[in-house]
């Protein structure tokens, strides 16, 4: 591609074209002005950024301290979600990252300090709790963070300026039984203990941590220096196993939608009606691999004035956007090529033809930690006419949009757009006297939805809080 | 009717209509024959024919030059000015219903039908083609694709008054919307066709002035836009005065009653009753309160107004929805007065309706089990107001109100044009689509389509794709539990008091 055309549509596509060549700095101001000019906006696009700019950003950092490399991780994602809050998405792939490079430094710490002779125990005790469980593989009772994650975590998202030491800091007071120190200095977070110990004057006052070496061996204790020492001496090579890591979690990004759509089959039978709303390729996806056995009709509100060409560009095409040179690999077909029947409808006509749909399957933006999610404007009213017609309300979304976010203040996450969309500025006289209103999104609230599907299956609204917790670090819900 | 005085005409146009149709419906050769059915030896060639249409065709088209002498080229054109009366019946032909039922309902589309013999009959021609193929695959609302629509006044019967065909255009481009405006102007334009009526000799105004003079009128009014509740309500109304007149009076005296009747009802049924209902609507706005409307009504425009007159601070949130964007107006009209206005359209209903204190809604109709009829997107707005416990209060003038009853908005609704779903800027929104448009039978000449004007052929790719429907319907039916209150001019009342208010308007 000729740099001329990629500067002409900065995007998703031109960014990660232009990350092979830059270095990583300009990549990261890069990413940060295209968030912010909402050139690269939704999910997946800010995921798949995020992600390729990560890989970047570790495969430059030096060294082969886990410290550093945190740090260094949790410095960028700071300044991505500063750009644009409201894309979740972000933050949810830096801290998988986070936990990444932690779960590598604690499988080296595990097996280094496997063969020591008393700790051993107590060590696979705190790893059982604090390993990121492999998907929906089942947790030990005893887990910190399920309490992270429903109290701590709710706390902190609103004192984003509280030291990371704090929660550490607390988190011991929570496990009242054991006194032990060699189990209540791993409750510390094993190496991120090292970092963030509350005794440490330096780390409470620099959680980004500029620390220097110094401070940082003054704060090691006995232990913490043996696996130190442990660490930067074991074979493993940390940062390729975390740049393996985020390579994964690349191919996750890819395949949730396929794997989401695996589940289809389950879900929708034949003859039904199946309402859907704005433009989605998980939908799209999902309801095509229903589409590859059985017959059903779908009917699509096309979610004006912010989505709805996008929504026609899929009923059409069955893509929502095109952009240069990524059509030519993937061959895409609109639903009705295969056979559907698809029904087009402004977004009022919900109510009036929700008492003939057999199902409601909705796209979102990012799903949070109390089962609510935040999807395009129009979800909400869709989910409530589908509540009170006792039709299920299908959420699928991929696991990378479950972010550990609770929603204590609702308005905060939504966005609101351009009035234009609504009003043309040409209409001077009425843009002039009346305030037009334009939220991008809604929030939906968990008891409107019945079911979500993610590439890990199906769950219960109220088992969510659980994946979340799998998923993430209590350490790194505030980044 | 009509087919028997120029039957013999009939047969050249029914064979020129199978010669055309023969990529029809199948049916459509079994109808001609119904209606060339007076012409005995015409049918009994047809019948066999029927098996091998393309044989048929050959032979009509030859017969149909030999009759119609003078056009030769008659077949090929489809819409010669001329045969302009007997391509009505094979029109009417067309349509099953119409063809089954009684005398008078067959002559209503032979009167609004004759569209076709002019010069945008090819247009509509097409129209009339698709929506007979959408009830095969209209999920929804199939039973009302029949319902005919017309946009121009051409092959309007001559009998249709000058007024009404303008009042009709006028319907059919939503320039004269909202049910009682529509009710309004329909009764203003029936005082003037009244007053042009001359009743002929051996008949008496009573009874000729209904069936012959306004039923044409109505039927084109009806072929425009489906009726509404309320002026199906005044046209009951107005036929049983005209029944009521005594034959002996003097056709000027008749004529002058009647006029004054017209113009009693209007001042009494709307005009009084608007404000008797805006007095008592505007009591109930206080002070701080933010009032959420939907689309527009005239009769909300005119409580929030009245109580603004009267010093009431209030804010007025307008929730809008496409393709009419009635909203729009209200909302300047609002702001114009001083108002606070705040617009947002129906997608960004959850936001709108959380600081709201009160629900003011209009009407289509009232329904006789206390649910609402009333715009598309009505029943959304009153459904999240309610599930918030704001109020939801109706107004509705009693002639509104209907015996009719509906539990969902599907069985008894109004089609719009689907095209209508896509406004000139989506519809150049979607032109850098172009590339990755699956290619259809028809689209290999990618210049010749290059050429078209381009955001007309946007809606062709929506046409041509085989699975694909757009809807559009313009009301839906809000259930009665949503409503708290509604505001008549007999005062206020809950849903479930609509069908007695209804006995009480219809009974006076």
């Amino acid at each position: 591609m000729p740099q001329g055309a990629v500067a002409a549509t900065p995007g998703l596509q031109s960014f990660i074209k232009s990350l092979k060549s830059t270095p990583v700095e300009p990549s990261i101001e890069h990413l940060i002005s295209l968030l912010k000019r909402r050139q690269i906006r939704s999910s997946r696009p800010c995921a798949i950024a995020t992600a390729a700019l990560l890989l970047r950003v570790v495969g430059e950092v030096r060294g082969r301290d886990a410290g550093k490399l945190l740090r260094r991780i949790r410095e960028v994602g700071k300044r991505l979600t500063a750009a644009q809050p409201r894309e979740v998405v972000v933050g949810n792939i830096v801290r998988r990252v986070l936990g990444l490079v932690r779960e590598v430094t604690e499988d080296n710490a595990d097996t280094d300090t496997n063969a020591n002779s008393e700790m051993s125990h107590s060590f696979h005790a705190q790893h059982d709790s604090l390993h990121r469980p492999q998907l929906s593989s089942s947790i030990s009772t005893f887990s910190p963070l399920k309490n992270a994650v429903t109290e701590p975590l709710d706390t902190n998202l609103h004192q984003s300026d509280i030291s990371e030491s704090a929660e550490p800091a607390k988190r011991p007071s929570l496990q009242t039984s054991h006194t032990s120190y060699a189990q209540s200095t791993p409750m510390i977070g094993s190496l991120f203990g090292l970092f963030s110990h509350p005794d440490t004057p330096s780390t409470a006052s620099t959680p980004t941590g500029f620390q220097s070496p110094a401070g940082k061996d003054s704060s090691i204790t006995a232990l913490n220096l043996d696996r130190l020492a442990d660490l930067s001496t074991s074979k493993v090579d940390l940062k390729a196993e975390v740049l393996d890591g985020i390579r994964e979690l690349q191919d996750e990004l890819e395949q949730s939608d396929d794997l989401i759509a695996a589940n289809a089959l389950d879900h929708i039978h034949s003859n039904e009606i199946i309402l859907t709303h704005t433009a989605s390729t998980t939908v799209q996806k999902f309801l095509l691999a229903a589409a590859r056995k059985r017959k059903f009709t779908v009917v699509h509100a096309e979610a004006y004035p912010n989505d709805h060409t996008a929504t026609h560009a899929t009923v059409l095409t069955g893509k929502k956007r095109y952009d240069e040179n990524d059509d030519a690999e993937d061959q895409w077909k609109p639903l009705t090529a295969a056979g559907i029947t698809v029904v087009l409808i402004p977004d009022s006509h919900v109510f009036a033809i929700m008492s003939r749909v057999n199902k409601v399957i909705l796209a979102t933006h990012t799903v949070l930690a109390n089962g609510g999610l935040v999807a395009a404007a129009g979800a909400h009213m869709i989910a409530k006419a589908a509540k009170v017609h006792q039709t299920p309300v299908v959420v699928v979304s991929g696991v990378y949009k479950l972010s550990p976010v609770y929603p204590f203040d609702v308005d905060e996450l939504i966005e609101y757009g351009d009035a234009g969309n609504i009003v043309p500025y040409e209409d001077g006289d009425f843009v002039d006297k009346v305030d037009v209103d334009n939220p991008l999104y809604d929030y939906v609230p968990a008891d409107l939805v019945d079911l979500y599907i993610t590439n890990l299956g199906g769950h219960a609204p109220s088992y969510l809080y659980r994946i979340v917790a799998d998923h993430y670090r209590a350490e790194d819900i505030t980044l | 009717m009509s087919d028997t005085p120029n039957g013999g005409a009939v047969q050249a146009p029914a064979l020129a209509a199978t010669n055309e149709s023969t990529n029809r419906t199948p049916q459509a050769p079994s109808r001609d024959q119904n209606v060339t059915a007076a012409i005995p030896e015409e049918s009994s060639k047809l019948s066999p024919a029927e098996l091998k249409k393309r044989a048929k065709a050959e032979k009509q088209a030859r017969r149909a030059q030999a009759k119609s002498a003078g056009p030769s080229s008659n077949q090929e054109k489809a819409h010669p000015p001329k045969e302009g009366k007997q391509q009505k019946d094979q029109k009417a032909a067309k349509d099953p219903k119409q063809g089954a039922k009684d005398d008078k309902s067959k002559a209503l589309p032979v009167r609004r039908r004759p569209s076709q013999p002019n010069p945008p009959a090819p247009k509509e021609i097409k129209k009339e083609t698709k929506k007979e193929q959408k009830p095969a695959t209209g999920i929804f609302f199939g039973h009302l694709y029949n319902q005919p629509r017309q946009h121009s006044v051409v092959g309007a019967s001559k009998e249709v008054h000058p007024a009404v065909l303008a009042l009709g255009l006028q319907y059919s481009s939503y320039i004269v919307c909202g049910s009682t405006a529509r009710m309004v102007s329909m009764l203003l334009v029936f005082k003037a066709v009244i007053q042009s009526y001359q009743t002929p000799q051996g008949t008496s105004l009573a009874r000729h002035l209904t069936s012959h003079h306004l039923s044409p009128q109505i039927d084109y009014l009806r072929s425009c836009r489906p009726l509404s509740i309320s002026q199906g309500n005044a046209i009951r109304w107005l036929k049983d005065i005209i029944i009521k007149i005594d034959p002996s009076t003097p056709e000027f005296d008749a004529k002058r009653e009647l006029l004054e009747e017209i113009d009693n009802f209007i001042l009494h049924r709307i005009t009084v009753a608007d404000k008797l209902i805006a007095d008592n609507a505007a009591e109930k706005i206080k002070p701080q309160d933010v009032i959420l409307t939907y689309a527009s009504s005239s009769i909300v425009e005119k409580t929030l107004l009245q109580a603004h007159e009267k010093g009431i601070p209030f804010s007025v949130i307008v929730v809008d929805s496409k393709p009419l964007f009635e909203g729009k107006r209200l909302a300047q009209t609002l702001a114009k007065h001083g108002i606070p206005v705040k617009y947002s359209l129906v997608s960004g209903i959850a936001h709108a309706v959380k600081d709201v204190s009160k629900v003011f809604l209009g009407a289509h109709a009232m329904l006789s089990n206390g649910r609402l009829y009333s715009r598309v997107g009505t029943a959304l707005v009153s459904m999240l107001a309610f599930s918030r416990d704001i109020p939801v209060i109706v107004l509705c003038e009693s002639v509104k109100f209907t015996e009719r009853v509906a539990l969902d908005s599907i069985v008894g609704n109004e089609l719009a044009p689907a095209e209508e779903i896509l406004s000139q800027t989506e519809r150049a929104a979607l032109l850098p689509l172009k590339a990755h448009i699956p290619c259809r039978p028809n689209a290999d000449s990618k210049d010749g389509e290059e050429a078209e004007a381009g955001t007309g052929e946007v809606i062709s790719w929506f046409k041509d794709v085989e699975n694909l429907q757009m809807l559009q319907v313009l009301y839906d039916v809000t259930p009665a539990e949503y409503i708290k209150m509604v505001i008549t001019e007999y005062g206020s009342l809950p849903p479930s008091s609509v069908p007695v208010v209804h006995r009480m308007s219809t009974n006076i």
